[in-house]
């Protein structure tokens, strides 16, 4: 972003910033924290949705399905509560390039899956297949995550409580240009 | 400047006792808390998850019921079709509510091939609905159905379960209702005895569960699925008429 803009619009504000990075955060985390915990009590019907992708060998995408669910609740809890929010989004950003590259893969290969992202997955009727929706999504999620990465700091972070000294110096040093204070 | 009160604040901080030092918790310290929890979590789960389908495949008898030639392969309802007419294989769930609809709706058209040994009909009765489900009906219906093909009456305990599933998909089938669909379909007196200890015994479980496990492996990942030779039958616009053209067209 340019500095003329920065310097005009409300985004400039450090404190827009927080609570856009604040609803990234939440989106975001949610989101992953919602479709963990859809998974988490079903972990063979976790494992079926990654094997009808087809990508993995049987027994890899076994132990994917299994270990998914509950990453995903991790991820989301640290979002949620913003801990560790940079870690966390990269994270969460990572599986969501893989999520639009196995979605998109599905596509291309002319399979009829549900995604399998909130609980369910395996093969439908390829008129219920919502693969565009299903990539929409993950790109805005992906988005999210990249924001929170570039950007960590977000209002009401369970980090900025548990660790001020950290963000006393994140205050000073970066970016000053940014952190300048409205006229 | 920056560096003199860089300096100054190294120094007080020299001076300072450690754990005065910082105000907060320590973040390597959390974080590795954190990490670590992540990492045996997951762990666990890969564990628990493998142990369970591990328990679940090895659990019951490993015997083949009648019609089946090997783990994982369907029940064969008419091993006398001859080589020249395609294979038609149907995998089902005996939970699926849209398998009930499809054997409602086509069920006695696909037996007439099989009677007429138009088609070598192979059925494959899965069972992964139990997990979305939350119970173990249809595992059990797949176990009572092997055990009926033991006495040459899979044909029609696989036409009476679906007949007799529940409105309310998960309501899943007790042992009784199991039972009721063995003496609907003629298995009685000493063969329902016969059934009975197959079916508590669970001597066919651990082929059930190769059947499921087979399916995934050869892509069906839904029910009811249709594979004509080996190649899916797409259910958009099915009718007996289209897979009777199709039957024609594939026998050789």
């Amino acid at each position: 972003m340019s500095g003329a803009v920065a310097d005009v619009g409300v985004l400039a504000r450090p404190r827009t910033r927080d609570v856009i990075g604040l609803l990234a955060r939440l989106v975001l985390g949610a989101v992953i924290l919602v479709a963990g915990l859809l998974k988490v009590g079903h972990l063979e019907t976790s494992a079926r949705a990654v094997r009808a992708y087809q990508l993995l060998p049987y027994d890899v995408a076994g132990y994917v399905g299994y270990a998914l669910p509950i990453l995903e609740v991790a991820v989301g809890v640290l979002l949620v509560l913003g801990l560790f929010t940079r870690g966390s989004a990269l994270v969460g950003g990572v599986l969501m390039v893989v999520f639009i590259v196995g979605i998109s893969s599905a596509w291309a290969r002319g399979l009829s899956i549900d995604c399998g992202c909130f609980g369910k997955g395996g093969t439908i009727a390829a008129a219920q297949t919502q693969y565009p929706q299903e990539i929409a999504r993950d790109v805005g999620l992906l988005l999210c995550a990249a924001w929170l990465v570039l950007r960590p700091r977000t209002a009401l972070s369970l980090e900025r409580f548990l660790f001020p000294d950290r963000h006393d110096q994140a205050r000073i040093d970066p970016d000053p240009h940014h952190e300048r204070p409205p006229a | 400047m920056t560096s003199s009160s860089a300096s100054r604040k190294a120094k007080i901080q020299a001076a300072t006792p450690k754990s005065q030092q910082r105000k907060g918790a320590n973040p390597v310290v959390v974080a590795t808390v954190v990490v670590v929890v992540i990492v045996a979590a997951v762990v666990t789960a890969v564990i628990l998850g493998s142990r369970d389908k591990e328990a679940a495949t090895t659990a019951g008898g490993s015997s083949l019921p009648k019609g089946a030639s090997a783990m994982g392969t369907g029940i064969v309802v008419n091993p006398g079709a001859p080589a020249n007419v395609p294979t038609l294989d149907l995998y089902e769930d005996f939970q699926c509510p849209i398998c009930a609809e499809f054997e409602h709706r086509f069920g006695e058209g696909i037996t007439a091939l099989a009677e007429k040994n138009q088609v070598k009909l192979v059925f494959h009765t899965l069972s992964f609905l139990d997990d979305n489900l939350r119970n173990d009906s249809s595992n059990r219906a797949a176990n009572a159905a092997a055990c009926a093909a033991d006495q040459g009456k899979f044909l029609e305990y696989h036409t009476a379960t679906f007949g007799g599933q529940p409105l309310k998909e998960g309501a899943g089938f007790t042992d009784a209702a199991l039972k009721s669909f063995a003496e609907k379909v003629g298995i009685t007196g000493a063969g329902l005895t016969t059934w009975q200890q197959c079916y508590d015994g669970r001597a066919h479980n651990q082929y059930v569960e190769s059947v499921q496990t087979q399916s995934e492996k050869d892509g069906v990942h839904g029910t009811p699925t249709l594979k004509l030779n080996g190649k899916d039958v797409s259910l958009n616009g099915f009718t007996n008429e289209s897979l009777d053209a199709a039957v024609k067209a594939a026998t050789k």
